[in-house]
């Protein structure tokens, strides 16, 4: 760049850099922390940021591994947290794949069709979604119950209620996915049914095509915002072996013993799909994918 | 290849309140290459997205080959359109654009491979293929939105003011390929622009819309070969829209009728000759003088002929082979032009003359329609 800079910019530059350093201390630092306490021995949640006597035990719990600990006893994992691993990823997969399809065709809609009441519609979509889900765990257990009764594969302790309690949260969604749509010149799709398309081929081989960066952020945000969700499986999902991993964790903290080790290493091997979705989704979020299309 | 027949079209908003387009009735020969013409807001593009169906119908018939299409939705009117905005697809590469349509429309392979590079040849697209829109400069992205719609080979070509996205040069050597491409295909195509250059070099006929007035009853002004519109436009509108410079006005009477040669009298007093058929009016009516700035004549100060008006000298624009003198007179209301063909340094407010030859004149009666001209060029 060749702006003429004022000459105090070097100070200035450093001082950024010295900011920036500190804020990355403060996010890294309870990351590492829980790194820490999943390879210590015993369940202490304070000690040095390095154990000091490192060991599996811990991991060895959440990974289904008996252990045999020094003084020779045989020590059988309590919890099943690989199936809580894999309900987990089952249920964010499934939430985020529905709630990308929904909200798409929901945007699509609401960005390119004409219809009475859509922007009354919009509105109160974002006013109800204010209200947080927990507000409502009452109404979640009290209709999966009775649904239940009626259609099994929907009732409490199902990993289908669950999904279906999540896709409540789309209304974001549809928001995020419109504005993006309403960016892409309607143009494109003009000419594609010019070309012959019906609407619907104009929408999957034109608009979403040219959407992937949105549908990438979507997709990540729901898998991040569900494989977290607390409140609602905890109300939902009863038997130990239906838990969620978010879910199940807490088993490892009794009133009497907190077994932080324990719960560190399920805490970090939650962050294992996440780190792979991103790393897989990370490839789509691509800019200037529309450019060179139209000329305003 | 079709004909499109537009009976009493009419575009409106609001549930019929307020009115784009009003009675508009036009029959385009199979073949034909029409032009739509006007200022900006005169419904011209609306018109066009009616016909390829982007855009609905409020009342009225229109036919693609002789059968209602109305209701057909665009992707099976089996027509062109090249768009303003090129609309590439983005994500494609310039071949897949062009297979785009016919992939849907589950053409075979070698066939798709045929006309892509038939059409690829014909615009000089071949060493293009492979590339993304982005990688394109404009003409080569509008020559590809061009090549997009000829792969289709549809029965309508429809074009968006193609052109006026391109810079001048380019824009004048499009325009040849694009007259180039016209002789060869001979599909029957309409062309919409607002730039009369185009319309006047590439249309067989053109068709002048008009932004709707209060109470009018249609916008189209008027319909036919460009040069029957700019030798004999039907009304102001017209005689104002076609013809660079504008065509000049003067509020005049008229002093004595006639059929063949009327006599009238401009706001400066000024009496001229012109040949034009009053016989339908009477002698104080209020006219409309029109005369092109380039069917004036330079006039000497001491030539003493009549059928002058003389004006102070306000600008000139000298280009060299010729010369645009903007002139004013106390005494009438409007500036006026004149081509003059020379270059000559000429002093700003020094007194011009020019001779206004009675056969160039238009004539307009208080409505603004055109009073027959009796002497009119010849033109094929």
């Amino acid at each position: 760049m060749a702006m003429v800079q004022p000459r105090n910019l070097h100070y200035r530059v450093w001082a950024a850099r010295i900011v920036m350093i500190a804020l990355l201390c403060l996010v890294m630092f309870p990351f590492l922390m829980i790194i820490s306490v999943s390879f210590r021995t015993g369940n202490f949640a304070t000690g040095s940021l390095i154990p000091e006597n490192p060991s599996l035990e811990h991991w060895a719990m959440v990974l289904g591994i008996p252990y045999e600990t020094a003084d020779g006893n045989i020590v059988e994992p309590t919890f099943p947290v690989l199936t809580w691993l894999w309900n987990s990823i089952k249920v964010s997969l499934t939430t985020s794949a529905l709630i990308l399809t929904l909200s798409t065709t929901g945007a699509y809609a609401f960005a390119r069709l004409r219809f009475r009441l859509k922007h009354h519609l919009l509105t109160s979509m974002m006013i109800l979604q204010m209200f947080p889900a927990v507000l409502a765990l009452v109404a979640f257990h009290a209709f999966f119950n009775k649904l239940g009764g009626v259609v099994p594969w929907l009732g409490l302790n199902t990993h289908s209620a669950l999904v279906m309690s999540y896709l409540g949260g789309l209304t974001m969604n549809i928001w995020l996915i419109k504005g993006y749509f309403e960016s892409i010149d309607v143009a494109l799709e003009e000419s594609a049914h010019i070309d012959g398309a019906t609407p619907w081929q104009a929408f999957r081989h034109i608009l979403l095509p040219l959407s992937v960066p949105i549908l990438a952020v979507v997709f990540v945000l729901s898998f991040i915002g569900v494989i977290g969700e607390y409140p609602i499986a905890s109300v939902l999902l009863q038997s130990v072996d239906k838990l969620t991993l978010a879910v199940g964790v807490k088993q490892f903290l009794y009133a009497q013993n907190y077994l932080w080790g324990d719960f560190a290493a399920a805490a970090v091997l939650t962050g294992m799909p996440i780190t792979v979705v991103f790393l897989i989704a990370q490839r789509y979020l691509v800019s200037g994918l529309t450019a060179g299309g139209v000329k305003g | 290849m079709a004909e499109v027949k537009l009976t009493d079209l009419d575009k409106s908003y609001d549930n019929g309140k307020s009115f784009v387009l009003k009675n508009i009735n036009l029959h385009i020969e199979d073949g034909e290459f029409v032009a739509f013409v006007g200022p900006s807001g005169c419904g011209k593009s609306t018109l066009l997205r009616m016909i390829c169906g982007l855009e609905d119908i409020s009342s009225g018939l229109l036919e693609l080959g002789g059968e209602r299409a109305n209701e057909m939705p665009p992707n099976e009117r089996r027509v062109g359109m090249v768009f303003q905005s090129y609309a590439l697809y983005p994500h494609m590469s310039v071949r897949e654009n062009m297979e785009f349509g016919l992939k849907l429309a589950k053409v075979d392979k070698a066939e798709i491979n045929r006309r892509v590079a038939e059409a690829a040849k014909m615009l000089q697209l071949e060493k293009l293929l492979e590339r993304r829109p982005k990688a394109l400069s404009g003409g080569q992205r509008q020559r590809v939105a061009i090549g997009r719609s000829i792969v289709q080979e549809p029965r309508l070509f429809l074009f968006d003011e193609p052109l006026s996205n391109l810079d001048v040069a380019l824009r004048v050597q499009m325009r040849q390929e694009l007259a180039r491409l016209r002789a060869r295909l001979k599909t029957t195509s309409i062309y919409v622009t607002h730039d009369q250059v185009e319309a006047m070099t590439l249309a067989d006929r053109i068709v002048v819309l008009s932004p709707l007035a209060d109470g009018a009853q249609t916008n189209l002004e008027q319909v036919g070969a460009p040069l029957e519109l700019y030798h004999n436009p039907c009304n102001l509108f017209v005689a104002s829209f076609i013809g660079s410079p504008k065509m000049n006005f003067f509020r005049a009477t008229i002093v004595a009728c006639g059929q063949s040669e009327s006599k009238i009298k401009l706001e400066c007093g000024t009496e001229l000759t012109v040949c034009n058929d009053t016989s339908s009016a009477s002698a104080g009516d209020k006219v409309t003088l029109g005369i092109r700035p380039q069917d004036v004549l330079k006039k000497d100060s001491n030539d003493t002929g009549k059928n002058w008006i003389t004006g102070t000298i306000e600008t000139i624009e000298r280009l060299g082979n010729e010369s645009f003198v903007y002139m004013k007179h106390p005494d009438i209301h409007e500036a006026f032009i004149a081509r003059i063909e020379d270059s000559m340094r000429r002093e700003c407010g020094s007194e011009f003359r020019v001779g206004v030859p009675a056969e160039n004149c238009h004539l307009f009666d208080a409505d603004g329609k055109a009073l027959k001209r009796t002497q009119s060029p010849k033109f094929d």
